[in-house]
């Protein structure tokens, strides 16, 4: 078996289908769309609640997202114990650890899978974007743990305290049990990242600032163009008492809650730029088969 | 109620508890240090199969399974101070060359259509081998002087026992043909043929004979 396996050769079954990110932003079902037939003005709250019409589907789509998430998360953990040389490349307690998360993802693929069900989804419903699997595909164990600790969870901390606050208002205590159980995890999950760049860099600080750097990249894609964000116009929010529980130091919270809302802003004027285009498009085919007449 | 001066027995009549064991403190850290080294090999090799799997069911019990045996890495590391090996990384080794070159064949599949062979070598030769030195340990060391190994011993038992299980389960799941059934009697032999060399988990001596 290789060390550092390709993204591209993630092995699934026949339901899945994987992504691009590219290819899950032009999804139509994304809260973020310039179709025809999308609303002409975007509306000021998308957070998910269960009072949107959408809700179930979006709910759905989320629980997903989380499953395909996990087994990400998973496979991510499970490289970090093979791809590394124990005491050369990685400490033998940092592996543990990555060997415990591959414990803890596991459970969490099964949580989902059980979730979907109840929520009336089937594995393969949505497709599955790889990104979160390319961050930990960084040849440096510190990248990876800035990458997935504590970008990538601590984005699935965020997800699961939306997840938990809707399954508490659409009441339904099935998922809202489960919620807390897998945020639980993920706290410690952020907070195991946190430990590790921590100590490993103590006397390294290009190497620290390496990888923060890494972790502001990885924390802006997750953004997803702003999915996540202190906004309401976000379907997800962010979580600060849990990112403070999971090590974040407020600054950081402040610094990746600014970053989202570049996102956001980002996304935003793409979508308004896309829509111009699309007008000018739309004058100019009829200018054209007006002057053809 | 009894007398509470009245001398006891130290040991009660049911406590059949004896000294001493079969193994001394230099022999069991040996031993201990070659467990420690083969439950990382395997959790390692766990945790790297996870995005090689296709099948969803596999994939989850690998990465449970890659836990209960990097927990066991690290008890055998913890007791490894506790038998007079200050630098646990000094015993931390193979028992043998042909044990490295075992876990070199037994980690070489990769593809997602070797599942068989990944679990085979897993579920049907390696575990069976840690029950085997395991359970050796726990027979012939006396639970008196080296009481904190046997209770290592006896959790890392049930584990092996439950894991052996669950593999073997799943592998009977996945082989539906008598080809499949080849394939992995295939496998098997080519890595019992090279464990057999090694001797087991702890070298030649594993189980005792010589």
């Amino acid at each position: 078996m290789r060390k550092f396996f390709p993204v591209e050769e993630l092995a699934r079954d026949e339901r899945f289908n994987k992504i691009t990110m590219r290819d899950r932003m032009g999804d139509p079902r994304t809260a973020l769309n310039v179709s025809n037939d999308a609303p002409a003005k975007r509306p000021t709250n998308l957070r998910l609640t269960p009072d949107r019409s959408d809700a179930s589907d979006g709910a759905r789509s989320l629980m997903h997202g989380i499953f395909v998430g996990e087994i990400q998360a998973l496979e991510g953990a499970g490289r970090t114990c093979w791809d590394f040389e124990t005491g050369t490349e990685a400490p033998f307690a940092l592996k543990l650890d990555m060997a415990r998360q591959c414990w803890d993802e596991a459970r969490h693929v099964e949580i989902s899978v059980k979730l979907s069900d109840w929520m009336g989804g089937e594995i393969g419903q949505y497709a599955e974007n790889t990104v979160l699997f390319e961050a930990a595909c960084s040849t440096d164990p510190v990248l990876r743990l800035a990458g997935v600790n504590r970008a990538l969870e601590g984005l699935a901390i965020d997800v699961f305290t939306t997840m938990k606050e809707f399954g508490d208002l659409a009441g339904d205590p099935y998922l809202e049990f489960c919620e807390d159980w897998m945020l639980a995890d993920e706290v410690t999950h952020v907070k195991m990242g946190s430990d590790w760049l921590r100590k490993i860099t103590e006397h390294d600080p290009d190497r620290r600032k390496k990888a923060l750097e890494f972790q502001s990249v990885v924390d802006k894609l997750f953004s997803y163009g702003g999915t996540r964000s202190e906004s309401q116009e976000s379907p997800i929010g962010l979580a600060r008492r849990f990112r403070e529980l999971a090590g974040f130091t407020d600054d950081e919270v402040d610094d990746i809650a600014q970053l989202s809302m570049q996102a956001l802003n980002e996304r935003k004027s793409a979508v308004a730029q896309a829509r111009a285009d699309q007008m000018r498009d739309a004058a100019a085919q009829f200018a054209t088969s007006a002057a053809a007449e | 109620m009894a007398d509470p001066y009245k001398p006891r027995a130290p040991f009660a009549p049911w406590d059949r508890r004896t000294l001493p064991g079969i193994f001394d403190v230099e022999e069991s850290a040996r031993r201990v240090g070659n467990y420690k080294w083969a439950e990382m090999k395997l959790f390692e090799a766990l945790g790297g199969w996870v995005a090689t799997v296709p099948e969803l069911d596999v994939k989850m019990r690998l990465g449970t399974h890659c836990y209960k045996h990097a927990w066991h890495a690290e008890l055998w590391h913890k007791r490894l101070p506790e038998l007079r090996e200050m630098n646990p990384e000094r015993l931390t080794a193979p028992a043998n060359d042909a044990m490295v070159r075992f876990v070199e064949a037994m980690t070489e599949p990769e593809a997602p259509e070797q599942t068989i062979e990944k679990l085979v070598g897993v579920y049907r030769v390696f575990i069976p081998r840690f029950i085997a030195a395991y359970t050796y340990h726990l027979n012939g060391t006396s639970e008196i002087t080296d009481a904190p190994t046997v209770r290592s011993l006896k959790f890392i038992l049930q584990d092996e026992f439950d894991d052996w299980r669950d593999g073997e389960m799943i592998l009977q799941s996945l082989i539906e043909t008598p080809e499949e059934a080849s394939r992995a009697a295939a496998h098997m032999q080519q890595l019992e043929a090279i464990m057999i060399e090694a001797g087991g988990i702890a070298g030649v001596g594993t189980l005792g004979a010589s």
